[in-house]
């Protein structure tokens, strides 16, 4: 009945159709379970109709043999070919089967703007609120060290290899919050909790140096936590976590007689109306710790408001402030400095001179930002932010202590003037300013004195992109200039040249080649202080570390299932900052000059089972200390060779399973108790989540194997933790 | 043949993570360690001004003051457990390599001025190996993925030598 009706229609024109060469072709498009689909249907590559809300379709098409694609979003398309005469018509009807749809993701960091990953000249990888929220975990650091090409050190993030490990101190990757810089004011380092794990979005990971747009420590990468958007009415979200350690795998390692435990809650709560939009979380968690003098609370809290006057129009506040207080471990017990039941090392036990340490770290930051699309050539974006950190190390040997603000501001512009190209400047300003009696300078390092730094750093940037065909063209450069306690230190150029070319065969390519630069930080800069007696001296002659890196990479979809990403990439750094010994001190000094030049490889698929998603990720990393003065050519420290994860979860209905599996090889070089005994790092994690309507049950068991390591000298990474989570969502 | 891929991937994996050999436990002067293990034997009183003695070694046999600061392992030990009496085991981390002089350093309270300044006043050698043949002089040390066992020798709260001792004059 609905041919005949769809025939009748297509009577009418049939005869002006006939006239001039051409032909009617009708029908329906459905799904597999018959229900209609608006979908698009093309004629010889040009879209000729969209199907109504019935699936019916009729258009009029040339005569003779011609090609149709029916396509829908979700639904793998079909191509149809048919041939049919002039004033003739032709009825077709489309069954269309599910596909997976493999949606563009849409970043923000690469280009300080939103562009389609696919668009971006450098290597980015996402970590999704839903990764987050898979693991029952505490702070982003967790998850965001799964993602290709990442490793965290004893919590210092580590890009293709870029920071090492340096307890914390001048970061080579760059932390932002919502586009704000988040590196501490004083050390340089990354507070990952500051932003609590459930007002995270996703995570975004830029490879390689990034200085061209965000200058100093962008050298190795840049990390963007990307906080949620306000949903429009009330939300509310209540969480808790419960865990416990597992007990050392030997009993002569045992160092308690109790089981370790860890237990949080946070509640989150929005509103969002057309025009005012807010939210706020808090929360709390503690944890005994799977080692001696480990325990840890953590107090945290953290809100985010929005007006938006117009549609175009939006002014964002956003700030959070998170403590902790935590016994400081230091390095594990060495045969004799501690009951050692006659073990060259005691690795859950700690070192006498370690026992009584503890930590008090308070760390917060305000921001607000004004984002305007003024024209559909111009938008503009103005922030200025604070951050603030407080920590006093309580030690048994005198307390050390520092407060530091980093106060920033920025302006920038999005112009896209006729003709394909976008053009991006700004410009940005921070100072930072520190008071404490360890970062002094004093040139005695057992004086106790406080004493007050700033550093201060100016910079313009503009990048542009240019379409040539389908291929993009990126080319900018960023001046900064620093200066440090008021006298003029040093001026930086970064200049970033990066292509992108889609291929109908091999993907889409990508190179870029840029220079990145880092500034001392005023810790590194003016840390005065005794270590084991040994006296670690001031150097304020630091200069900035550079480096330059190039990248090859490619973005493949090998079918509709299967995804890769591979790039190449080389960076040669100059001038690198590292703690140097002589003359029986220890002295920040730009001594190395370094080579770190590898393979990153990613692998994602969904394919061959139903609602099982995997994804393999290799880093092959090269990092060599080049030779200078006396010291010949060497490994770079801490460093691996060869990173591997594997990651799958599998979903049906309600219930979810997953794992994950990371080897670490050996580290070649540490710059430290060199002599101690190291191994690979091999940790397997499994997950498991079950969601009944607004409940949802989370678990992991982290390091499944009770695999014992260190990642750092003489440091017990996390033994075999579980934990479960359980989130009421309103 | 998907299938048989992913049994191989599968396998492969379970022969990784079997391999499940992380860091296990270690006794003091264990073989396949890169170390030096023995005893030392504490003579005399300790002073009251004792910080720590702790145990050093050094690839060659210091020509200058300077060389005093070529110790290995870097940074050094913690010191050895009170009580500094009787005797007690001891196990000093090296890198393979051959060490002239294996030596007890006793620290008095204080603390070090910049380029060790005060070195002589804080400072003294406590004790170290001695040559089997010849007691007088420094026993060698050879350390090759082994833990070289029975480095035993005394500690003499009534008999260290300040850095002048060594490398006059004394202040």
């Amino acid at each position: 009945m609905r041919s005949l009706l769809l025939g009748a229609l297509a009577i009418v024109p049939l005869r002006a159709a006939s006239a001039q060469g051409t032909a009617a072709l009708y029908g329906s498009v459905r799904d597999s379970s018959s229900r209609p689909l608006r979908a698009v249907v093309r004629v010889n590559g040009h879209p000729a109709t969209v199907a109504d809300t019935q699936g019916r379709f009729r258009l009029s098409v040339p005569a003779g043999r011609v090609i149709v694609r029916v396509s829908f979003l979700g639904f793998q398309s079909v191509d149809d070919t048919v041939t049919v005469a002039a004033g003739d018509s032709l009825e077709r009807d489309y069954r269309l089967v599910p596909a997976v749809a493999l949606l563009q993701p849409v970043i923000v960091t690469a280009g300080k703007r939103s562009q389609l990953l696919s668009q971006v000249v450098t290597s980015v990888a996402l970590v999704t609120d839903t990764e987050v929220a898979r693991r029952a975990i505490t702070t982003v650091d967790e998850a965001v060290d799964k993602a290709p090409g990442v490793q965290f050190l004893n919590g210092q993030v580590n890009i293709r290899g870029s920071s090492g490990y340096v307890q914390g101190l001048g970061s080579r990757v760059l932390m932002l919050v919502d586009g704000v810089p988040a590196n501490q004011g004083d050390r340089g380092g990354i507070n990952w909790d500051l932003v609590p794990l459930e007002d995270v979005a996703r995570v975004e990971i830029v490879k390689g140096a990034g200085s061209a747009l965000y200058g100093s420590a962008a050298l190795g990468g840049v990390v963007n936590v990307i906080t949620r958007e306000i949903p429009s009415g009330l939300h509310a979200r209540v969480r808790a976590l419960g865990g416990v350690y597992a007990d050392p795998p030997h009993d002569i390692w045992k160092f308690r007689d109790y089981t370790g435990a860890q237990e949080g809650l946070d509640v989150t709560a929005s509103y969002g109306a057309d025009v005012v939009r807010g939210s706020y979380t808090a929360g709390g968690w503690h944890s005994d710790g799977y080692r001696g003098q480990d325990r840890r609370n953590h107090w945290q809290t953290a809100g985010k408001a929005q007006w938006l006057p117009s549609p175009t129009t939006r002014v964002t506040t956003s700030g959070s402030w998170a403590s902790d207080q935590y016994e400081t471990p230091l390095i594990w017990c060495t045969q004799g400095s501690c009951d050692d039941r006659g073990q060259a090392f005691q690795p859950f036990m700690i070192d006498a001179s370690g026992r009584g340490a503890f930590t008090r770290s308070d760390k917060g930051y305000l921001a607000t930002t004004v984002d305007q699309r003024a024209s559909e050539r111009f938008a503009w974006q103005a922030r200025g932010s604070w951050g603030r950190t407080h920590f006093t190390d309580f030690q048994p040997a005198g307390d050390d202590w520092g407060v530091a603000n980093r106060y920033g501001v920025e302006f920038r512009g999005e112009v896209r003037p006729p003709g394909d190209r976008v053009v991006t400047v700004g410009a940005e300003g921070s100072f930072s300013d520190v008071r404490t009696n360890i970062f002094t300078g004093d040139t005695n390092p057992a004086s106790s004195v406080a004493r007050t730094h700033d550093q201060r750093e100016f910079a313009a940037y503009a990048e542009g992109e240019h379409r040539v065909g389908t291929v993009r063209l990126v080319a900018g450069t960023r001046i900064d200039h620093l200066d440090v306690d008021g006298g003029g230190l040093a001026t930086v150029l970064s200049p970033r040249l990066g292509v992108v070319l889609p291929t109908a065969r091999v993907g889409v390519w990508r190179a870029s080649v840029g220079r990145g630069f880092r500034a001392p930080s005023l810790a590194e800069r003016f840390v005065s202080t005794l270590v084991q007696g040994i006296p670690v001296v001031p150097n304020p002659n630091l200069r900035p570390e550079t480096a330059w890196s190039v990248e090859l990479g490619d973005a493949a979809t090998l079918s509709s299932a299967v995804r890769t990403d591979a790039a190449l990439f080389w960076t040669d750094a100059y001038d690198l900052i590292e703690p140097t010994v002589d003359n029986g001190r220890i002295q920040f000094r730009n001594v190395t000059r370094a080579r770190l030049a590898g393979l990153d490889l990613a692998v994602t698929a969904t394919a061959p089972v139903a609602g099982l998603s995997s994804t393999l990720s290799y880093t092959f990393l090269h990092a060599r200390q080049l030779a200078h003065d006396s010291v010949p050519e060497r490994p770079l420290a801490f460093r691996p060779t060869h990173l591997l994860t594997l990651s799958a979860d599998y979903q049906r209905g309600a219930i979810g399973v997953g794992g994950d599996f990371r080897y670490t090889s050996r580290l070649d070089r540490v710059e430290i108790y060199e002599a101690d005994p190291r191994v690979a790092e091999k940790v397997l994690n499994l997950r498991a989540s079950a969601v009944w309507g607004a409940w949802t049950l989370r678990a992991q068991l982290a390091n499944a194997l009770n695999y014992i390591y260190s990642q750092v000298p003489r440091t017990l990474a996390p033994v075999r933790t579980l934990a479960a989570t359980i989130t009421w969502t309103y | 043949m998907p299938n048989r891929r992913s049994r191989a991937a599968l396998v492969a994996l379970v022969g990784v993570v079997a391999c499940n050999e992380g860091l296990q436990p270690t006794p003091r002067c264990a073989p396949n360690a890169a170390a030096i293990c023995g005893r030392v034997t504490f003579q005399g009183t300790e002073p009251d001004s004792t910080e720590g003695v702790l145990i050093v070694a050094y690839p060659t046999f210091p020509q200058s003051r300077n060389d005093l600061l070529s110790f290995q392992p870097f940074p050094p030990p913690p010191s050895l457990p009170r009580p500094f009496a009787g005797s007690q085991f001891y196990t000093l981390p090296l890198r393979n390599g051959r060490y002239e002089w294996v030596v007890a350093v006793w620290k008095k309270v204080g603390a070090f001025a910049p380029g060790f300044g005060n070195a002589d006043t804080l400072l003294k050698e406590a004790g170290f190996y001695r040559d089997q043949t010849n007691p007088t002089a420094p026993g060698v040390v050879v350390v090759h993925d082994s833990s070289s066992d029975s480095v035993n020798f005394v500690i003499d709260f009534g008999n260290m030598h300040p850095i002048c001792t060594y490398f006059p004059p004394c202040p």
